[in-house]
């Protein structure tokens, strides 16, 4: 009985094992077979069978703008057989999660385009790789061709991190169409901020609810935009000599955060100015806006008549809006105050510290960033073009071919012709914005005075700056 | 231990391998290294740096909206999670009705759930919005008022995602359904007997029936409640705006993760909510020797 339980027992471990033998590679064997052999197009696997590196290329454009320069990059791979890059639309979103973790993680694209305003922070924490080599051995990237202010975005701690692409400045937008039926001259934008304030009182209009129907003008719109209006009002955010914000005593901030307040409605005053409107009204136009990159644009759709805005509009307005009649001049600023331009940031290229390719990444930059064998304008030059973006070196910025449209043209003198303001290079730039962008919000809402916002941002932004300094300085070898 | 009983032993430990394997090193060891990153200034790119407890004495003594959000989630919490409650067992109630197309029922109100979180978003997106929504559109047209700004208004924000909450309770719904199905139709025919109408037979059968389904999903709502992200992302653009009324605690950890690269301050932060979600479930656990009854109790 023994003998015959023992030659189940065996029968059964046998048959289990012939289970075990059979479900594993079943599960293991598909699994290869449908393991991708390499990761890409037919084009990247014939390049890396032809023995060239590919590498990955991760814009912070997206959309049209991504597109015009995916088709560089393509003359670039289709003009040598060393290199074969690959291009990727990531986005300005989450831009910061997915280079931090794809950096740590050892497997970061082998050149990213950031923007300037953040760069000197990420470069601060260890993100990117030094470029000073490429720099001194490309001659197009002598640092004095450059605008100051550009330039000054991508060095932080003795060294150049990135090499501009493009930038940007802001100027008045104005809808001619909507000026006509306002009663006011079409070809005569507003030249002071007195006038701003009166044509946008006059561009109005509010249903017989109250809800607004067009907007004559909002400080605000299309986005938060106290740093631009702090600098044009006279102020300074950042204190470059001490290294500290000082908001707290600034009059100037305090009048630009105060001027904003006075577009909405102070319930308790009798005195309010006529372009002034309910704060509620305001939440709900701001809130119920069309997207920014499409046909329900506010200003492209006629529900905003001025809008601050930048020159990539050049672009983006005959795409989204082929009838709109608009025109454009400089921001007006406050009477005393001296002519400013805010040129905010730049788009650089960038290699990550821990890329995979860095040789090939800076043949690429070499490339794109230098004027073509035949005497072309270099490719970034003509992604500046492609996109209506201003290029950064002031020589390019001054070719016919970026001044010769009338408007592109009040742009690219107001940078160049105008001392510049810019976002700061700290190490706290990101936190500094969003800190203004946060108080901008409490003041004009009335939660909070401007004196009081501009203190809790000097008080709020030092800590910041006097940490993150003290952390850099711990980890410096 | 037999031979059959050492190859099944082997067998049973290489078959469960992956999942050891995988909790020790993508679940124990990130959790535990968490707890060391928490005392330190971490960036992710550098090695860490020892910090001591100022992860902590900045959180609770230096940063006012770490306050913020954990107050915005807590509010939240307390208002979502017992709505979902009310509206998914009255859904449940109504749907454990024998009458003819109750599956369809059933599907139609469980469908929402199934939705992927992004999409359900952008949807409330437009339901919500103060212009042109669905809700003020029908305000202003049937009963002639002005609608709030919902997520524009600083007022308004927090309860809209409360509102916008109950379009998840599907899940809820359906374990509500299994309790409901659970409730022995004995006790029903008593309760008649005993001369019970509807609201006695719900108040003295069903609901004390329901007790350990309820438990249930109030711990796995308020765990959800606490972490709620995704949403706030998505409609407010991980701002927290307008006036910090959105900043939930899971969004301002993220920000403090992948804006300000400052992983060792968002690593004590989650710390903190596990803290807090801790206590919480077990101030329901004990509390519910007191209410939850269970069959043979």
């Amino acid at each position: 009985m023994r003998d015959i339980i023992k030659h189940i027992n065996d029968a059964i471990v046998v048959r289990d094992s012939l289970i075990y033998l059979i479900a594993i590679p079943a599960c293991i064997v598909p699994a290869l077979l449908l393991w991708p052999r390499t990761a890409g197009t037919g084009a990247e696997r014939r390049a890396a069978a032809q023995g060239r590196t590919v590498i990955v290329y991760w814009d912070r454009h997206s959309g049209h703008e991504h597109e015009s320069r995916r088709v560089l990059i393509e003359e670039f791979n289709e003009s040598q057989n060393e290199v074969h890059v690959r291009t990727l639309p990531i986005g300005y979103n989450a831009l910061m999660e997915k280079t931090l973790t794809s950096t740590a993680g050892g497997a970061p694209p082998d050149v990213l385009s950031v923007d300037g305003g953040i760069m000197a922070q990420l470069a601060a924490q260890g993100l990117f790789m030094p470029l000073d080599d490429l720099i001194a051995e490309v001659p197009i990237l002598n640092p004095d061709a450059f605008m100051p202010h550009i330039w000054d975005m991508v060095c932080f701690d003795g060294h150049v991190w990135a090499i501009p692409t493009t930038t940007d400045t802001y100027c008045l937008l104005w809808n001619k169409s909507a000026f006509r039926r306002a009663g006011l001259d079409p070809e005569r934008p507003p030249q002071t901020l007195k006038e701003l304030e009166e044509y946008a009182a006059k561009l109005t209009i509010r249903a017989p609810s109250g809800a607004i129907e067009q907007m004559g003008f909002l400080p605000w719109l299309p986005w938060d935009q106290s740093f631009m209006w702090g600098v044009l009002f006279g102020g300074q955010w950042y204190n470059e000599e001490t290294g500290l914000v000082e908001t707290g005593s600034d009059p100037a901030i305090i009048a630009s955060l105060a001027w904003q307040q006075s577009f909405t409605i102070d319930p308790s005053s009798d005195n309010n100015p006529p372009y002034a409107l309910p704060a509620e009204r305001i939440q709900s136009f701001t809130r119920g806006i069309g997207d920014y990159m499409s046909a329900n644009n506010p200003f492209y759709s006629g529900k905003v008549a001025m809008i601050s805005e930048g020159e990539w509009q050049v672009t983006f307005i005959p795409k989204y809006a082929p009838g709109l009649d608009w025109g454009v001049a400089p921001l007006p600023q406050p009477e005393g105050v001296p002519p400013i331009a805010f040129g905010p940031t730049c788009v650089a290229d960038v290699i990550p510290v821990t890329a995979r390719n860095p040789e090939a990444a800076k043949k690429f930059l070499r490339w794109f960033y230098s004027p073509r064998p035949d005497g072309r304008p270099s490719p970034a030059s003509d992604y500046n073009h492609a996109i209506h973006n201003i290029p950064p070196r002031t020589e390019e910025a001054l070719q016919d071919r970026f001044t010769a449209h009338p408007k592109f043209r009040v742009f690219v003198e107001q940078l160049l012709h105008r001392p510049v303001e810019a976002y700061p290079v700290t190490p706290c730039t990101q936190f500094l914005t969003d800190t203004i962008g946060r108080f901008r919000e409490w003041v004009v809402f009335r939660r909070m005075t401007p004196e009081e916002a501009a203190m809790a941002i000097e008080t709020l932004v030092n800590r910041e700056l006097e940490r993150t300094r003290a952390l850099l300085e711990r980890r410096r070898p | 231990m037999t031979r059959r009983e050492r190859l099944h032993l082997r067998n049973g430990l290489l078959f469960a391998a992956p999942w050891v394997v995988g909790f020790l090193f993508f679940q124990l060891y990130p959790l535990l290294m968490s707890v060391y990153f928490s005392f330190t200034d971490y960036n992710v790119v550098h090695p860490p740096v020892w910090a001591g407890l100022d992860n902590y004495r900045e959180l609770f003594f230096d940063d006012p909206l770490f306050w913020k959000a954990l107050y915005n989630t807590l509010y939240f919490t307390v208002f979502s999670v017992p709505l979902s409650l009310v509206f998914s067992l009255s859904i449940a109630m109504l749907l454990n009705r024998k009458i003819p197309g109750m599956s369809v029922f059933r599907t139609v109100f469980f469908l929402p759930s199934i939705v992927p979180i992004v999409a359900s978003s952008v949807l409330w997106l437009w339901v919500l919005n103060p212009e042109s929504g669905l809700i003020n559109s029908l305000l202003q047209q049937f009963l002639g008022i002005q609608g709030p700004g919902w997520l524009a208004d600083a007022r308004w924000a927090k309860p809209s995602l409360v509102l916008m909450s109950l379009w998840g309770i599907g899940g809820a719904m359906v374990i509500f359904l299994a309790g409901l199905a659970e409730v022995p139709q004995t006790l029903y025919e008593v309760a008649e007997l005993d001369g019970a109408g509807r609201w006695a037979k719900f108040r003295n059968v069903t609901l004390p029936m329901l007790t350990p389904t309820i438990l249930f999903n109030l711990v796995m709502g308020m765990i959800g409640a606490f972490q709620y992200f995704t949403q706030v992302y998505v409609m407010t653009g991980g701002t927290g705006s307008p006036m910090d009324s959105t900043m939930f605690y899971a969004l301002y950890m993220y920000r403090m993760s992948f804006y300000y690269l400052r992983m060792g301050y968002a690593s004590a932060m989650a710390w903190m909510l596990f803290v807090v979600i801790l206590t919480a479930t077990i101030s329901v656990l004990i509390s519910s020797k007191r209410w939850v009854y269970y069959h043979g109790d």
